[in-house]
């Protein structure tokens, strides 16, 4: 999957968090993290993100995160929703699951 | 023995912060939703938060079920497709109408159990009904499928198509109501009544559920965890109903100590919609935390 | 099937009374009602308002919150609301303004500050590197000299009389900056207007043109531009502008000085055109307001091509604007542009 635009998902609630997947104007995968228990578990937030991005065969990509303390399978589901909308693709491809 | 629907509460699909706790509240059933409370742009979204939900979180044990698109909008394929994969315990049909509704999902679930190794017929249906047709479809929808083990009652689209409203009495929807149940015991499945949204009136849902107890609905649909015991505590049995019970149960016993095949209990016959009655009621009590006492039986 | 928390949903612009009830609302919280707004929700308990925001093109507005409810995440519901909604519309780079005391508030939801004018009013945006990004890039286009000229304007369409103010500004200097505005709150669309620019000065050797991007009068740094508001929000929004534009942007090209044409018509330019007296020159930048070209009696300007437009008066039109642009107002291409013009 290629990143062509901005995607969004998520949400600034509790317990959820908002991702913005953008171009990369430079190679590999860039992450902004912003989390209200960054001390604590930004490094495992960042492990669950290039988790999911080779998951799912992005290679470029900025991603802008704002945390609120999300469980690891919330923030793969709202990285791959903003993933998938920033590849401007809208079925996913549930058989490869 | 049955399981128990006293309540099933309602959770929007797209709210992370409920998803992960839907199951704190123990509500009998937790109901993700799809449909009526995701907007359409978020529809793709929601679908990935509760399947990564249902894969990777445990309910402890409390019955899932995901409330997904109808068919007839861009979304129910998708909802179907990862839903199969993602393995609630029951999918609910929005707005059904006849019973091609329910086969027409059923085929698809079929086909996508197939594609996913999955055992044939391990995820269950639920049906709600939300329109006059349906209504009086209601017996040949609980039919439909086996998979079916309940119908509900969608209240609010059902008056707005009825050209009324919703009322205090539920005068509006006693047909409604009662045809659902009866079909329902006809066909030996769940009978699951409307949610009351007016969450700070106690005493008017209190009064409701009261009502649907006693049309002989299993349970109902929750939309505020507030809720949830207020309609545990009307199903909880009262202790003359348990001591019977506990008899039913002593004197089925009996019976096969003594190799009898007849079960009787004050002289009469024992049949199985009493002995049905008897199991539902210690279940129920039980799950209120009325102690029962195991040693009698 | 309701909403199981609260009520949260969009008002109809058309709405008097939905209107109205926003705006008594907002004037509890010492807040306007912005008049250029596209989208605006609210959130309700038993049909009152309880928290609102909206939006006007990329700029966040009319945030606000009860206060009998506050601290209950109701904002964060708000401006996710609004994000996602921008989002599916296609605007992802967003802005607000607020008091300097909110500052914690946004930065939490994603927001980061741009600039701040006298304790009364921050600019945020929701990136990172929003600002340093564009003037990164804008530097790429620096060029060597000791004079360095700018120009801001809109062009709607290109008239001699911009190409004068230009060519003086190209005669006394090194090298001219000239920015056009890219909101396209304007009859001509900005690629039009743009290559009508282009077009029109390529005769030209020390002239760049650029696209003036968020970060100069645009709906994010002076909204009131494209509106008609108080000279306090004329205020507050010019020197935000201008403050932006002396620490961020004239650095960025070595600026040196700035060109303008009187203002006699407009009461928001010629204001900014005041408040660029009071503010350049302590920056280092020299201003020059240049005596505006005339045909006649009457001094050319955009608006009077359009009023000309309106009336079908090409005779007169060739006489104040370029070649470029004539040749572009006879186009087919122009037609259901002046069409609307017409109304």
């Amino acid at each position: 999957m290629r990143v062509v635009k901005t995607g969004i998902a998520g949400t600034l609630e509790s317990s959820d968090v908002m991702i913005t997947v953008s171009e990369n104007t430079s190679k590999g995968i860039e992450i902004e993290l912003q989390s209200i228990v960054e001390k604590q578990f930004g490094k495992q937030i960042r492990r669950v993100i290039n988790e999911k991005m080779e998951e799912l065969g992005i290679k470029d990509a900025t991603i802008s995160v704002n945390d609120k303390g999300a469980l690891d399978c919330t923030i793969g589901a709202r990285l791959e929703a903003a993933s998938y909308r920033a590849a401007g693709i809208s079925h996913v491809r549930w058989e490869e699951k | 023995m049955e399981k128990l629907r006293r309540t099933m509460l309602y959770v929007p699909g797209n709210n992370a912060g409920m998803v992960k706790d839907a199951h704190i509240y123990r509500s009998d059933s937790v109901m993700f939703d799809l449909e009526d409370s995701v907007s359409i742009n978020e529809k793709d979204s929601a679908r990935l938060l509760i399947f990564n939900a249902l894969r990777t979180l445990d309910y402890e044990g409390i019955e899932t079920v995901v409330r997904i698109n109808g068919l007839d909008t861009p979304f129910g394929l998708d909802d179907i497709k990862a839903m199969v994969r993602a393995r609630p315990d029951i999918i609910r049909i929005p707005k059904a109408d006849s019973a091609d509704d329910i086969k027409e999902v059923e085929a698809i679930i079929e086909a996508e159990e197939k594609l996913a190794g999955l055992e044939s017929g391990s995820i269950k249906l639920m049906a709600a009904i939300e329109g006059p047709l349906g209504v009086i479809n209601a017996y040949s929808i609980a039919t439909a499928s086996k998979r079916l083990v309940g119908i509900a009652l969608g209240a609010e689209d059902y008056v707005t198509n009825m050209k009324t409203k919703r009322y205090a009495d539920g005068m509006e929807i006693l047909f409604a109501r009662s045809q659902i149940v009866t079909a329902a015991r006809a066909a030996g499945i769940y009978a699951l009544d409307t949610v009351y949204s007016d969450i700070n009136n106690e005493e008017g849902f209190i009064n409701e559920v009261k009502l649907i107890k006693q049309l002989g609905f299993d349970g109902k649909s929750v939309i505020s965890p507030r809720q949830i015991t207020p309609v545990h505590r009307i199903y909880t049995p009262e202790q003359k109903e348990i001591d019977f019970a506990l008899r039913v149960i002593e004197a089925i016993h009996e019976a096969e100590e003594h190799g009898s095949g007849v079960i009787s209990l004050d002289g009469k016959m024992v049949d199985k919609p009493i002995v049905d009655r008897a199991e539902r009621v210690l279940a129920m009590a039980k799950a209120s935390g009325i102690m029962v006492h195991e040693d009698d039986i | 099937m309701e909403e199981v928390i609260l009520d949260l949903r969009s008002i109809s612009l058309k709405s008097k009374k939905d209107l109205n009830k926003l705006r008594h609302f907002l004037h509890e919280r010492d807040l306007d009602l912005d008049t250029d707004i596209d989208y605006a929700i609210v959130l309700e308990e038993d049909d009152k308002i309880i928290a609102s925001g909206a939006m006007s093109g990329p700029v966040l507005k009319c945030i606000a919150v009860s206060k009998s409810f506050e601290g209950e995440g109701l904002i964060g519901k708000i401006v996710t609301y609004l994000l996602l909604n921008a989002h599916h519309h296609g605007v992802n780079h967003l802005f607000l303004y607020t008091n300097p005391k909110n500052i914690q508030i946004f930065t939490e939801l994603g927001f980061h500050e741009i600039i701040r004018v006298d304790e009364t009013a921050v600019l945020m945006e929701n990136r990172n590197h929003g600002l340093p990004d564009y003037l990164k890039k804008l530097s790429e286009s620096k060029v060597p000299g000791n004079e360095i000229a700018s120009i801001v304007m809109n062009c709607n369409p290109f008239t001699n009389g911009h190409r004068y103010l230009i060519e003086q500004a190209a005669s006394e200097n090194d090298h001219v900056h000239v920015f056009i505005l890219d909101e396209n709150l304007s009859q001509f669309p900005t690629d039009v207007r743009i290559r009508l620019v282009e077009e029109g000065t390529a005769d030209l050797k020390n002239v760049t043109i650029h696209h003036s991007g968020n970060y100069i009068i645009s709906a994010a740094t002076f909204p009131s531009y494209f509106l008609k508001e108080s000279k306090k929000i004329i205020d507050a929004h010019g020197r935000l502008d201008l403050q932006l534009f002396c620490r961020f942007i004239a650095p960025a090209l070595g600026i040196t000085s700035r060109y303008a044409g009187e203002e006699p018509y407009c009461v928001v330019t010629s204001r900014y055109n005041e408040l660029m007296e009071e503010i350049l020159p302590s920056s280092g930048i020299k201003l020059y307001i240049i005596k505006r070209k005339e045909n006649g009696k009457d001094v050319i300007s955009a608006s009077m091509v359009r009023e000309l437009l309106k009336i079908d008066d090409f005779k007169k039109i060739k006489k104040i604007v370029p070649p470029a642009t004539f040749k572009y107002l006879e186009s087919k291409e122009a037609e259901p542009i002046i069409r609307k013009i017409k109304g």
